[in-house]
Parts: structure tokens; sequence; C-alpha cells
């Protein structure tokens, strides 16, 4: 929380702490993409044919796909053959093989961005899958992870490791042609991280992985899978920052989460990612495409984030909820500031009976900021006994922002239970006078009424990942009132 | 400690304060009556600085500074506390977190360390209990679900906490049933000190029976009208408002 | 109708919107497509225009100042102090299908203007009676002056079984400071398809007071747009739909709050039963500059059947930042607890049922704003539940 003595004038005009661009040189293919460029990638990744083929295929199909309009966003036309779609680290022919053989650069990187890989991931019981650019450099806390017989590592070696994992379960909750970005991702994929939890273990430790895009005018685009088998439990904590640049950059990631009989995969974010000046210059694009599977009875999936970041944001973290009794959750906060949009929100397809949904969205929109929830509730008809609770809200500061609610129920099930309630309103004069006259600043009163407004939402973070979403929120507001 | 002068305020186009004058000295208690927009609750919401109150004329002065140059803020900071008619729901927002993050907004003008989180809440709870407030309250949304007696007690705790040397408590008594209404008064009264001042704001005699005043002053019209001892308040109670109007207007 | 231009219907009866038009994802216009070809293949005749006898009969459930519109003619108008009647000049139109549609085969346009407080209620029947497939049009303007303070009752029904397409319009300007209680009461044969676009604008410290009810048609869709214009306006509408087997009712409303201080307020209630399908979709959009907006939604369901689907989309834009605005939506059934207690009480689960759901529909029966409506409405709704629930055939809610 801001204190006092800071001077609100700085605070206003405080840049995006972390754009800096680190000085590596990278191994990047030129831009533009045909098929060539597809089998640059994998070969480059060494991978074996029905990897190959199965982008081959993605690229094909995307090729057919138009670009999604209908999203409440607006940005000029994408060049997809201005973008190169691959750049890795130089030392990606020789792989650290510990972090004391890691680029120091990249660690000193690391460290302005506040992630010392060393002491934190240690102190905090995390192992760190950090990803820069495109390719994994540094693993930690493996041997602890494979003494429980939880494989994670990078998405390159999971095809080569993994195969038959990778095969059986690539895909088959995002499938290449789901959406424009998806297929782009299918083909281009250029690396990510791989989860397998075996049956009944209960993972030892919460994975984590921190995200950065670096070289200029490289689109990223990671995968994710993360695969609970049956009885098993993870959590997941997913962070991002972004160096400044004046150009957009275009990310379309795919998170693929299977949970089987009795697992459950619980999914945390934080994305800071360069929103962009507040002239709307620069920032990231964020096209992604998140979803989940619960495939056997009584599984859980829980998406929790908290964004803060991207210029645009086109995101929906979704449940399919299979099973007997599986369970959907999504909590959501969604911070939009300046000239930032956001179309967000989250789809629950009720597939198999008493398959119960929670969604709980907060948005906050401050400047000229655009943020839409759209959100899906979908009851088949054998989805028996189904039940959905859902509460959208949004708070607006300021005059010139929008905040919109798009919000779909498709019931095909008379014993579905569906409930959706929605409120936008502003902070309160009131309530702003009353935190004053308790003596509390103006800006102080602010972060205080909408980190209560988010609360909800903040409870479900892992502890750590909480506080830290705490101080992004009035680091993303500052300026926004007064 | 207080002194205000000649005060014309309004919200609006309409003019509530039309030249209002009062002096108050530390250790002293007045109770200001009043019928219905008489400007009781406006002169309460001046003194503490909402913007939407606009003074057109006159000055108040509080420990010898001019108090309409500030912002609430500071004026809370400075000592001022109002009790508000209304207490304002903050959902999510947790009681203990407000009654902490003030406590050292307070402090911390005036140079002092943080509170410690152990003694903050020890002294919160005891005045909870003196109170007859549940020790749950803390860790509940501000005001948020609270019944009227609940939100009223929740004022005194607030004001027992960050021992305001001016405390403006606006129409606290009302809606409150007998054992919330003595419990309220318990919790002014051991505030009352040589280097303290508070005003009570309120309708009826009734508090004044818990809380013996020095002065009364009857409000109408934007003015003060008539003040006195709280026999003064006594006779209001029996003849009504009109008495002193028309007595005022003879 | 001989200088017909069948190939130039026929060219706008293709450019209908589709499912793949977000706003008629849920709601598929073959029916309306499909009535209209067979109609210009059979020669497109007018139907035949209704017997007095029957309008009559109708007319007389409400003591009102009636003007009927029979397979879209006006062929009876009241006479009425402060009440102006009129032609609405033919205009070209190419907003959507519908409207061309509307414009390209209306025969005469109505327009009624009022003044001051009529003394009964405006009674506007639209009766479609062809005893073979046809088509009509009907359009209406009602204007109401400033300071008027009118009932209106707008009643859609038809005659005979035949497969019928009704497109209607109407435009209603509620000018300052006027007030409009409108009661709209639809109730067609089982083979009849309407689309109904209301479009109604509100002055300075105006007021619109509605409740709409649904309770016929095999495909109907009504298109409520309300545009809250000037400061102090308000805007309070409910609707009831009751759906039973192959009935799909579509609702779409949307409220432009243009300036502030202004409110709106809607519920909407459905009951489904039988294979059928509603959608409900509220848009409330909050313009740039639009301060103290006050917007409210609701829409509930009562989902009786396992054919039944409902779609319910409420959905909010807004541009502006001193707003209130919220909405709330459920899916249901009755409910178990208060089912067992009325059949602890002896009735037997029907009758519970029945007792259940009428309490459903009638909280937004009792809301009624036109007094000389409240007992016709009534009546309607609890014979079209009756059937709804009691048909033992299609109801899967007593077995």
């Amino acid at each position: 929380m801001a204190t006092e003595t800071e001077n609100l004038e700085t605070l206003v005009n405080r840049r995006y702490e972390h754009g800096f661009v680190t000085d590596i040189a990278t191994d990047s293919l030129p831009p533009g993409l045909d098929e060539g460029v597809v089998r640059a990638i994998s070969a480059r990744k060494r991978e074996p044919e029905w990897m190959l083929e199965w982008r081959l295929q993605a690229y094909r199909q995307w090729l057919e796909m138009a670009e999604p309009e209908w999203a409440h966003v607006h940005y000029p036309k994408i060049d997809y053959n201005s973008i190169s779609y691959y750049a890795a680290p130089k030392s990606d022919a020789d792989r650290p093989k510990s972090l004391d053989e890691v680029d120091p650069k990249l660690l000193e990187t690391y460290d302005k961005l506040g992630i010392p890989l060393h002491e934190r991931a240690r102190l905090a019981g995390v192992a760190v899958d950090a990803v820069f650019d495109s390719v994994s450099v540094t693993t930690t806390f493996k041997a602890k992870l494979s003494e429980a017989g939880v494989i994670f590592c990078s998405f390159s070696e999971a095809v080569r490791e993994h195969p038959e994992l990778v095969r059986k379960y690539l895909g088959s909750v995002v499938p290449r042609r789901d959406n424009f970005f998806a297929a782009l991702n299918s083909a281009v994929f250029s690396d990510g991280s791989f989860v397998y939890i075996p049956k009944g273990v209960r993972c030892p430790m919460e994975l984590s992985t921190y995200f950065r895009i670096n070289a200029a005018n490289t689109g990223q685009f990671e995968r994710t899978l993360i695969v609970a088998d049956e009885g098993s439990h993870v959590s997941y904590l997913e962070g991002c920052t972004a160096p400044m640049r004046d150009e957009n950059q275009l990310h379309a990631a795919v998170v693929e989460l299977v949970a089987l009989k009795d697992a459950e995969i619980k999914y945390s974010t934080v994305q800071n990612w360069y929103p962009g000046d507040e002239q709307g210059r620069g920032g990231i694009y964020n096209f992604v495409t998140k979803r989940g599977d619960c495939r056997g009875d009584n599984s859980k999936i829980s998406w929790t984030q908290v964004e803060t970041g991207s210029a645009i944001t086109w995101k929906y973290p979704s449940c399919l909820l299979r099973g007997a009794n599986s369970v959907g959750e999504f909590y959501s906060v969604a911070v939009t500031n300046n000239l930032q949009q956001a179309d967000t929100g989250t789809k629950m397809i009720h597939i198999g009976p008493n398959t119960r949904s929670t969604i709980v969205s907060k948005g906050i929109s401050a400047g000229r900021a655009q943020q839409a929830y759209r959100g899906l509730v979908r009851v088949m008809p054998q989805a028996h006994g189904a039940r959905n609770h859902t509460q959208c809200d949004s708070l607006l500061i300021g005059k010139q922002c929008g905040a919109h609610t798009f919000p779909y129920m498709e019931i095909k099930n008379p014993t579905a239970k569906v409930e959706h309630e929605a409120t936008t309103s502003k902070i309160s004069a009131n309530q702003l006078f009353y935190c004053r006259q308790r003596g509390i600043s103006e800006e102080d009163a602010v972060n205080m009424i909408v980190n209560g407004f988010c609360r909800e939402v903040f409870k479900e973070l892992p502890m750590e990942f909480a506080v830290e979403a705490q101080a992004l929120l009035n680091v993303s507001l500052e300026g926004a009132v007064g | 400690m207080l002194e205000i002068k000649d005060l014309k305020s309004r919200i609006g186009d309409t003019e509530i304060l039309r030249g209002l004058s009062l002096s108050v000295n530390a250790g002293e208690v007045h109770a200001i009556m009043g019928p219905n927009g008489s400007g009781k609750s406006t002169l309460a919401q001046v003194i503490a600085g909402h913007e939407d109150y606009e003074v057109t004329g006159g000055s108040v002065t509080y420990k010898g500074r001019d108090l309409l140059e500030l912002d609430p803020e500071i004026r809370a900071r400075e000592g001022i506390f109002l009790g508000f008619q209304y207490p304002v729901e903050i959902p999510g927002v947790n009681n203990a977190y407000l009654l902490k993050a003030a406590l050292n907004a307070k402090r911390k003008h005036r140079g002092e360390p943080e509170i410690d989180a152990f003694e903050f809440l020890k002294t919160a709870k005891e005045r909870m209990a003196s109170l007859g407030m549940d020790p749950k309250f803390l860790h509940r949304g501000v005001n948020e679900g609270f019944s009227g007696g609940e939100k009223k007690r929740n004022e005194i705790l607030q004001m027992a906490m960050l021992e305001p040397e001016l405390a403006i408590l606006d129409e606290t008594d009302s809606g409150l049933d007998i054992d919330a209404l003595k419990a309220v008064a318990a919790g002014v009264n051991a505030l009352r000190s040589p280097e303290r001042a508070i005003i009570l704001v309120t309708h009826y005699q009734r508090l004044l029976d818990y809380i013996q005043p020095d002065f009364v002053h009857v409000l109408s019209g934007g003015r003060i009208i008539r003040s006195g001892d709280k026999s003064l308040a006594l006779e209001l109670e029996a003849k009504g408002y009109d008495w002193v109007r028309e007595a005022v207007a003879t | 109708m001989n200088q017909l231009d069948t190939a130039g219907i026929r060219s706008i009866v293709g450019r209908f919107p589709t499912t793949r038009d977000e706003d008629w994802k849920y709601t598929d216009l073959a029916p309306a497509r499909d009535i209209s070809l067979r109609w210009l293949d059979a020669g497109a005749t007018p139907p035949a225009v209704a017997g007095d006898r029957e309008v009559t009969a109708l007319t007389s459930e409400i003591d009102a100042h009636w003007f009927v519109i029979a397979n879209g003619t006006l062929t009876r108008r009241p006479d009425a102090t402060g009440v102006t009647i009129g032609q609405l000049p033919a205009t070209d139109r190419n907003d959507d299908a519908l409207a061309e549609l509307n414009a390209a085969l209306l025969r005469e346009g109505l327009r009624i203007q009022v003044s001051g407080t009529p003394d009964k209620p405006l009674g506007l029947l639209f009766i479609d009676t062809a005893d073979s497939v046809a088509v009509s049009q009907a359009r209406v303007e009602l204007v109401l002056a400033a300071h008027s303070d009118v009932d209106l009752v707008e009643y859609h029904v038809s005659q005979g079984h035949a497969e019928h397409f009704a497109n209607t319009e109407l435009r209603i300007d509620i000018a300052d400071h006027a007030r409009l209680r409108h009661v709209r009461i639809q109730s067609r044969d089982r083979n009849h398809v309407q689309t109904a676009a209301t479009a109604i604008t509100l002055g300075r410290d105006s007021s619109l007071n509605m409740t709409g009810f649904d309770l016929g048609g095999r495909l109907i869709r009504n298109d409520l747009d309300i545009e809250l214009a000037q400061k102090g306006a308000a805007a309070v509408f409910d609707g009831l739909y009751l759906a039973g087997d192959d009935q799909h009712i579509d609702n779409h409303t949307r409220v432009d709050h243009l300036v502030g201080p202004a409110v709106s307020r809607q519920e909407y209630r459905g009951i489904l039963n039988g294979r059928c399908r509603c959608v409900w979709n509220g848009k409330v959009i909050v313009h740039e500059g639009a301060d103290g907006t006050d917007g409210d939604q609701a829409n509930h369901n009562l989902v009786l059947s396992e054919k039944a689907e409902i779609d319910t989309k409420p959905e909010l834009e807004i541009y502006a930042d001193d707003v209130k605005c919220s909405h709330g939506t459920t899916v249901g059934q009755l409910d178990e607890t208060a089912l067992f207690y009325l059949r602890s009480r002896g009735l037997d689960r029907r009758h519970a049922t029945q007792v259940l759901t009428h309490a459903f529909a009638a909280g937004l029966v009792s809301r009624i704003p036109v007094a000389a409506a409240i007992q016709l409405a009534e009546k309607l709704v609890i014979a079209r539940l009756a059937d709804l629930i009691d048909d033992p055939v299609r109801n899967d809610v007593t077995a």
C-alpha cells in the first residue's frame, strides 16, 4: 500500500518497473510464417516426426480460419508475416545443467524482476521453471519432484522424454482448430511447461513458472499441459512481467489442464505484462486459450487470476465439467487503466451429473480503459442437478472508462439451478469520506476499498501470491484517482 | 479549542448554515439540539470537511489554525473525530484493518512509531468488551451487515481507539435501544477529560440523561438561537422547539 | 395487390437475420421465412378482414377506446377527446430485413396523437384471421403530448389455426412530463409466428410503466427498445412468458440511457414446460455522460420439463462512471420445501405445483399498471397456466 510520504505526483508518473531490455544475442528466425518456418521450429527442437506432423496440420487448419472479431476490443490488424516465430537465448545449444551455468545476465534480469531464484525459490518451497523468451533455461527442485514421481519439465523435453503422455493429452482439451489463436499456437508453439502428477500423489510443492517476453518483434507462443492422474493434487502458479517496448507484441498461449477421477488442479495467475504507456503505445496483446477438462468423476479445476497487465487481453479460462460431481471454479480480478482493453471471463460447460461451478469476477476499470466480462454457463441436457453461482462486479474509477458485462446462460436441463448476480458501481464518495475522516489518505482509502472489493478472489490465491497481487493492484491503479 | 464565527454553508443551491457562531474549549461537553433540517448534521459535516458542503462565509479555527484549509484526513489526524449518523459500509475491508490503518496514520502524523500488532489487538478487545461488543466484529467488513446499534457501537469503538481531542457525535443516539444507549454513553463518558472536547448533536434530550453536557445550544434555521445549561434541554423536552422559536421571535 | 414486387419480397425474405447474427443467436426465423415463401407461392393474397362480431367479443372485455387492426388494416377507430388519428406516410426502410418487409408490404400505417388525460384507456387490438397461410404487417406510431397521462392496452390475438407470420412495429414517443401505463398481451394461435418491434422514447421527467404477457404463438420474437433521452425519465417494465410444447418465445430488450439521472427497471419471468425454448436478452447501455443512471435488470425462470431450454443473457455496457447498475438472473425449479409443505397440508403434487407456479406468475400480474386490464390478463394467465401445468401428455412435473 502506498505510504503518505510518497508524493502523489511521483506515484502517478512512475513508469512500469519492469521496463528494461536485457542485451542477450538471440537466435531468431526471420519474420514470416509458412510451412518452412513450422518445419524449422520443429527441427531446432529436434522433435519427432509425429510432433512435426501435428504442427503442420494445425498450420493448415489455421490458414483456413479467420481472426475473431466479436470481442469488445479494438486494435490495428496484426500482420502475421511481420512476426518472428522463434527466438531462443544463445546458450540453447548447450543448456546449463545448474544455476551456476546460467548466463549471469539472465540471472540479473530475474533479479530485477524480483525473482531471486536461489533464495526465494527455496524459501518459498517453490520449483521455478523460468521461461526466458521461448525456451526454458533452468529448472529447480527436480530431484524432490521426481522422488514423488512428478514430472515437471519444459514442453520440448516432455516431447522427447515422455512422448506417450504428450501424445495422449496434447490437444485433447483445446483441439488444434479450437480457435484462430489456438491453431496458430499449435503450429508454432515454442516451449512451455509440462506437468504430470501420478495417481494418488499430492504434489509436494507449489509449481511455478515465470514467463517473460524479451526479444523485439518476437511472438511468444507458450504451451502448457498439466495432467493430474486419478486422486492426485497440484497447485500451479504462473506469473508474468515483460520489458518495455514501443511495438505491440503478440502473445497467444494455450494452457490445457486434465483432471482425472478424484484429481484436483489449482491454477493461479498473476499477470503483469507491459500494458503500454499512458498514450496507449506499446504493450502486449494477450490472446490466450486456457481450458481445463474435469474428465473424471469428483475432479476439480480451479482458476484464479489477477490480471493487471497487457494492452489487450482476450482470455476465458474455462472448465469442461464432464465427470460426475466435478467442480469448476473461476476467481478473477482484472484491472484496466489508461488505454488498456480487456475482454475476459470464463466458460463453465456442465456435462456430467451433479456438476457444480462458481464464478467470481471482479473488474476494475480506470482511466480510459474498456473492460468486458464475457461468460458462458451451459448446462447440457444430461447434466442433472447442475449448479452454478456467478457473481460479477465492476468498479468504475473515472469518467472515461467503460465496464461491460456479457453473460450467456444456456440451460437445457430442468434440474439445473443457475444464479447470476452482477453489479456495477463507482467507489462511493461516502466511503472515501468515511476513511478520510478516520485519517486515511485518499490514495490509501481507494486502495483499501479496491482491495476489499477483490477480497473474495485474493483469498483463493496462495498466501505469498496474494500479497504480491495486492501490491500489484495498488501500483496498477496509481494516479487513477484524484 | 474550536472557534466558529459567523459560519455560512450550503449544499448545492440550498443555504443551510446562515451565520453560526460557537466556541468550544477543552474539557467541555456541548450538546447541539434542534429540529430536523435545522443544520445540525451540516455543522458536523463541515467541521469534518465533507466536500459536498460549500463554506460561503465565516471562519472556523481549531487549535489556533484555520480548519477550513485542511483536508479531511489531516483534520482527523489533528484530533477531530466525527461519529457518523449513518456509518458507511465498506464491504471486504476488515474492521480491524481500518482501525489500525487509521491509528497508524495518526501516529505517523505525530512522528510516533506504528502501533505494535499485539498491543493493538489487546487494546481493541478491551475497549470492545467495555462496549459490549463481540470481538468477532473486528474481523468482519467495516459495518458490513451490522445492525443500527452495532454500527453506532462500532463508531464509539473507533473513537475510543483514536482518542480524539474533539469528538463530534452526530445523532449517535438515534435508533438505539436502552442498553446500547447506555453502552455508548459510557464510552463517551470514559473519554471525557480536561484535554478533550465533545460535541453531541442530537434531536432528543434522552442521551443527555446519560451524558451531562456543560452547554446546550438550540439550532434553528442555520443559527444558534439560544444557549444555556442542561436545564435548557429539559425545558425543550417539555415545551418543544416551537417554544424557543417563539421566545426568540418575541 | 397485382403490382406486388414478389421478386423483391423474396429477396427481402432471403435477407432475414440468421442464427449467425449475435442478436438472433438463439432464435431461428426459418418458420417466418417458410411461411412467407409459401404465401408468396400461393399468390400473396391479402387475408380477408375479420368479422365484426368476433372483434366485438374481444373488445368488450375491456372498456377502452379501441383501434382494431385486422390483418394489418385499420377497421375500427374510436372517437375520443384529445385523440387525433392520422396516417403514417409510406417510407423506404433499410435498417433491417424485417423493417424492409414491413415497409414493402404495409397497407396503412396508423398515427395516433394523444394530449391530456383520455377518459378511458386506449386499446390497440391486432387481430389476424386468415384461414390459409398468410403474412401481415402492422405499423403504429403513438405520440403522447407533453404532460399527457395515458393508459394503453395492446392486445395481439388470432382466429383460426392457419399458419401466419405477423410482423409488427410500434413506436411510442412519450414527451416531457407525460406518463404512459401500458399493458401488452400476446395470445396468438400456436401456428402463429410474430416478430414485434417496439421502440419507446422518453422525454424529460416522463415515465413508462409497462407489463407484457406472452401466452401464445409458435415462434415469438419481441424487440423492446427504450430510449431514456432526457433527464428524469423513468422506465419500469416487466414481462411474463409462459411456454409449452413447440413454443419458442424470445424477448430482447434494450435500454439506452442517453442522459442522467434516469431510471430503468425490468423484471422478466418465465415458466417453461414441455418441449420449448425461451430466450431473454436484456441489454442496458449507459452512454458517455449519462451520470446518475440507475439501471436494474432481472430475469427469473422456472423450468419444469426435461425438454425445455432457456437462454438468458443480461448485458451491461457502461461508458459513464456515476452509475448504479445491477442484474440478477436465475434458472431453477419450484422450491421442494414449499412443495412438500403444501403436500403435508393435503394438496396433491399437481395441485401444489399449480399453487406455486401461480404464485410465481402472480408476482408480475399484480404489477399490471392499467386497472381496466387486470381482470382480462389474470383470466388469460390462469387459463394458460392451467393448460401448461395440467396437460398430462406434455407434463413431466406431476409424474
